[in-house]
């Protein structure tokens, strides 16, 4: 889509406007309030439309919509352990969903979260049952620095080869991946397999390195809040630091950030490894907070779903937390709709398919607005144009890992199941 | 009753009246220029005659009946087409399917390519345009492409044809080209509207010109009847005074130059051919040259943005292999040639885009955290001292006018006290009110005994700043001239290379 026209367009006239530069103007003051709405209204639009889509399918099939709905409702949000669990299936997702979007900010697609979240995952593990003498307060933070640590390195590789090799990153990342799942994959298969079991898992971490739940019941634990405090963490890094503005600043317009002396190379390795460390710690709160032990193959894609979730929250890092609670009350509801009706699964992942396509729809919509001359004002905190529109075109690939993470959606729950029964044997 | 008449358009977005009671008629086979600053309102015109905007009040009659436009559809039915300025065109696409993209004449659901190149080879032929039908667009130069755009509209059998700025990224040479299409196609019968800032424009090709201000007609003139000076005041509402070198030179100490630069374009042919110069305290030293000769790799050379190969030295704040960011501290301060591309960012504030040189450092950020008010501070000041029009400087700076965009790299470029300032273009595709004040700054650059390196396409504009104008041609200076004693003959000549073909030698006015 060739925008410049468009956009070139619009502003010559339109806007010249409201100048006085008078001394009674308030420049300071925030632009245009009316956007504020539209913004919110366009945010939720995806979710209307998809959920809309979803009950043309529903009443199609000749199912109630309205019932599977409630049941997917009542699921994911009423009733304490309900609600824990839906946040419990969104954690790993506001990790990675930050982890898409830091590299997002840059203009790097990074698409690697996934491997970042393996070795990151399996980092905290090693060290969660090998340094088992420390106690607690010590064995945690280790282990998640150590995750860090893991996920960052793994992300520097491919940001080294973009930055100065100009090397596609989406094609390293996206490769890079299965290299860090069959990386891990051998590592408890062969020397960390834990003693006595056939399956493909590391032994189990210190019980001191285990993340505290909130109830019992659920495995909702402390790592939930580590997540929102990051996305806290990511906001304030993007909008009051230095290399914050810095990312924007590349991610926005890379050539106009070099002309203004910015290295791009180094914002380029900068961002990746923040979108790398945040994706170990993904894997390190999974297997500190609800596994307790790296298992083979274990995530159904939570690194991909960072993708949608990122774009879903148009790269606002707090957006990223409602966000990835809603694909989380996906997972959740959609889990429990199979055994009160006869619906497939694969319904609601359908539905989360086509909650990123509407996604992509609004990006289009943002376009036509503006086509219409209604720019709509925004804050310092503005999606990058770049952003949005690589966003849309790599949407794709975000659809397409969300189909495979879907493929494994209901791994998910089994997934997490078996690490809650496995923690219950072990008990 | 003219062919196209706009009646009483009245256009209010929030905060502006944009079209306030605007009245315009354009003839058949009349070339009608459209002149105005920007922000004056011509673009939301043509907006609404395309059907991008609805008007809040007013009327559209073509050919004699009223028009009801509510989208580009409807005015691509009554033969409305428009040549953006920046080209609508798919790259990766030959030629031939550009033009006839979304419209193609087609047998049995299959594309007729051959009854395709024989219509628009028909369209073509009348207006003596070739083009290579089968190249990709991404192959083509500038102009070309541009004559893509018209035979897209044309092919579309558009009567009404619109040209926005459409010289703005032409040369010289093309601008003609173009010129000619356009007597041409009026010569058919087309009826046209010229948007320009360009008064040598408007007085080469048009009959009659429409200027606008502030959101009003307030002439209608009938070029040949008229002349730029008076085009200029009613544009303005007062006199234009061109900026003008008010003392002597007398330069000081080198602050810039280069000896023996070498450098490749973007696709490795060599851009820059052992390119020597120098810039000294309190001169402006300007680069004549049609566009594509090596101006752009010299000024990313110069400013660190590109390796420099060969046997190249650079002497001054621009060293290699110093970091651009370690030139602009040395006190080298840069004005790309492409705003939009290099010279800002459009999804960034205005307060942002006056910080993006100096965040990292006080007093806008203190160990790694930015002190947003001092950014704020900072931006209301440049943004007052510039004249920038803008509501709030957290405003996004796609939201400016072009004029007021190119004022805001100005002020971020001056802002730190540069001792020498690579202005590339600076007033191009600018308000002539906002021109005169980058002029002025340039001048006061100077009077304070610093360096300017002044790259423009506008002979008029180099020629009243520079105290010594170079030519640029195929990546070399090729001859010098002290601007007082400038033979604009021997100039455009050496520009066109013409001189060094009749072997008439390289240092013609030294």
């Amino acid at each position: 889509m060739r925008m410049g026209a468009v956009d070139v367009m619009d502003t010559t006239d339109t806007v010249d406007a409201g100048y006085t530069g008078g001394a009674g103007t308030d420049l300071r003051r925030s632009p245009l309030a009316p956007g504020r709405f539209g913004a919110l209204a366009q945010g939720l639009l995806p979710f209307v439309l998809a959920l809309l889509a979803g009950a043309v399918v529903l009443a199609a099939t000749g199912k109630d919509p309205l019932q599977i709905y409630s049941i997917v409702f009542r699921q994911a949000f009423l009733g304490t352990t309900n609600l824990a669990d839906t946040l419990l299936f969104s954690t790993p997702l506001v990790f990675t969903g930050l982890a898409a979007l830091v590299a997002f900010r840059a203009g790097v697609f990074n698409v690697g979260v996934e491997g970042s979240l393996y070795l990151g995952a399996f980092a905290a593990a090693w060290a969660g049952f090998t340094l088992t003498g420390l106690p607690g307060a010590a064995l945690v933070p280790l282990c998640f620095l150590l995750a860090v640590l893991a996920g960052g390195l793994w992300a520097w590789v491919p940001a080294l080869l973009k930055a100065h090799l100009q090397v596609d990153e989406v094609v390293t990342t996206f490769m890079l991946n299965y290299v860090a799942i069959l990386f891990t994959s051998l590592l408890v298969n062969g020397p960390f397999l834990a003693p006595g079991t056939a399956n493909s898992m590391s032994p189990q971490v210190a019980p001191q390195a285990q993340i505290p739940t909130f109830m019992p019941g659920s495995q909702f634990n402390w790592s939930f809040v580590l997540a929102v405090l990051l996305a806290v963490g990511v906001w304030w890094l993007l909008q009051s630091t230095v290399p914050g503005f810095a990312i924007r600043m590349v991610g926005d317009n890379a050539r106009f950030a070099a002309a203004s002396g910015i290295s791009v190379k180094r914002v380029v390795v900068y961002s990746m490894l923040i979108s790398g460390a945040l994706g170990g710690l993904a894997g390190a709160s999974h297997v500190l907070g609800v596994t307790g032990r790296f298992i083979d193959n274990f995530s159904p894609g939570y690194g991909f779903q960072g993708i949608a979730v990122a774009l879903l929250a148009a790269g606002r890092p707090i957006l990223v937390v409602p966000a990835a609670i809603f694909f989380g009350a996906l997972t959740n509801g959609g889990g429990l709709v199979q055994l009160f009706s006869n619906v497939p699964i694969d319904l609601i992942n359908v539905l989360q398919g086509t909650v990123m396509l509407f996604a992509t729809a609004r990006f289009a919509l943002r376009f036509r607005l503006r086509r219409a001359g209604r720019r709509v004002g925004r804050g310092p905190e503005a999606v990058p144009e770049a952003a949005v529109e690589k966003g849309a075109h790599a949407e794709v690939q975000a659809d397409a890992g969300a189909g495979a993470g879907a493929g494994a959606g209901a791994g998910a729950g089994a997934g997490a199941g078996a690490g809650r029964d496995g923690a219950a044997g072990e008990a | 009753m003219a062919y196209l008449e706009l009646r009483g358009i009245t256009k209010r977005f929030p905060g502006v009246l944009a079209n306030d009671d605007v009245y315009m008629s354009v003839e058949r086979g009349e070339v009608h220029a459209l002149v105005g600053e920007n922000g004056a309102g011509k673009t939301t015109l043509m907006r609404i005659l395309y059907g991008l905007e609805r008007p809040d009040a007013g009327e559209v009659w073509v050919g004699g009946r009223q028009a009801s436009i509510s989208g580009p559809a409807d005015a691509i039915r009554l033969g409305v087409g428009m040549v953006h300025q920046h080209f609508q065109l798919v790259p990766s696409m030959s030629v031939l399917e550009n033009v006839v993209l979304g419209a193609e004449p087609s047998r049995l659901g299959v594309v007729d390519r051959a009854a395709a190149l024989r219509r628009v080879q028909a369209i073509a032929g009348s207006l003596n345009i070739h083009l290579p039908w089968h190249a990709r667009v991404a192959d083509l130069s500038l102009g070309p492409r541009q004559r893509v755009e018209i035979l897209k509209a044309l092919y579309r059998e558009a009567s009404i044809l619109i040209f926005d700025e459409p010289t703005t990224v032409l040369t010289a040479q093309e601008v003609q080209e173009l010129f000619m299409v356009l007597r041409r196609l009026a010569g058919e019968g087309a009826t046209i509207i010229l948007i320009t800032h360009k008064l040598h424009e408007v007085m080469a090709v048009s009959e009659r010109v429409t200027v606008m201000r502030h959101g009003r007609v307030v002439g209608v003139l009938h070029t040949a009847h008229t002349d730029p000076r008076q085009i200029a005041r009613l544009m303005v509402g007062e006199e234009v005074r061109p900026a003008v070198r008010a003392t002597p030179p007398r330069p000081g100490e080198e602050v810039l130059s280069a000896h023996g630069l070498r450098a490749t374009d973007a696709r490795g042919a060599p851009a820059l051919r052992g390119l020597s110069l120098s810039v000294r305290r309190g001169e402006i030293v300007g680069i004549a040259g049609v566009e594509g000769n090596g101006q752009h790799e010299l000024v990313q050379a110069l400013a660190g943005l590109a390796p420099v190969g060969g046997p190249g030295r650079l002497a001054g704040p621009a060293a290699p292999p110093l970091s651009t960011r370690r030139r602009r501290e040395m006190g080298l301060a840069l004005i790309p040639g492409d705003r939009n591309a290099e010279g800002l960012s459009r999804v960034a504030s205005v307060a942002e885009n006056l910080a993006s040189t100096c965040f990292y450092r006080p007093p806008l950020s203190r160990m790694g955290l930015l002190d947003l008010k001092a950014m704020a501070e900072r931006a209301v000041q440049l943004v007052r001292r510039f004249s920038i029009a803008v509501r709030s400087i957290w405003a996004t700076a796609g939201t400016l006018s072009g004029g007021n965009a190119q004022k805001l790299v100005v002020a971020r470029e001056l802002s730190n006290d540069p001792q020498v300032l690579i202005a590339a273009y600076p007033t191009r595709g600018v308000d002539v009110r906002s021109a005169e004040l980058i002029r002025g700054r340039l001048l006061d650059m100077r009077e304070r005994g610093r360096g300017v390196l002044l790259i423009s396409e506008d002979l008029s504009e180099l020629l009243s700043l520079s105290d010594r104008v170079l030519v640029l041609y195929e990546g070399r200076i090729v001859g010098e001239f002290p601007a007082d004693r400038t033979d604009p003959h021997r100039l455009g000549e050496l520009m066109l290379g013409e001189a060094q073909a009749e072997g008439r030698g390289l240092n013609v006015g030294a």
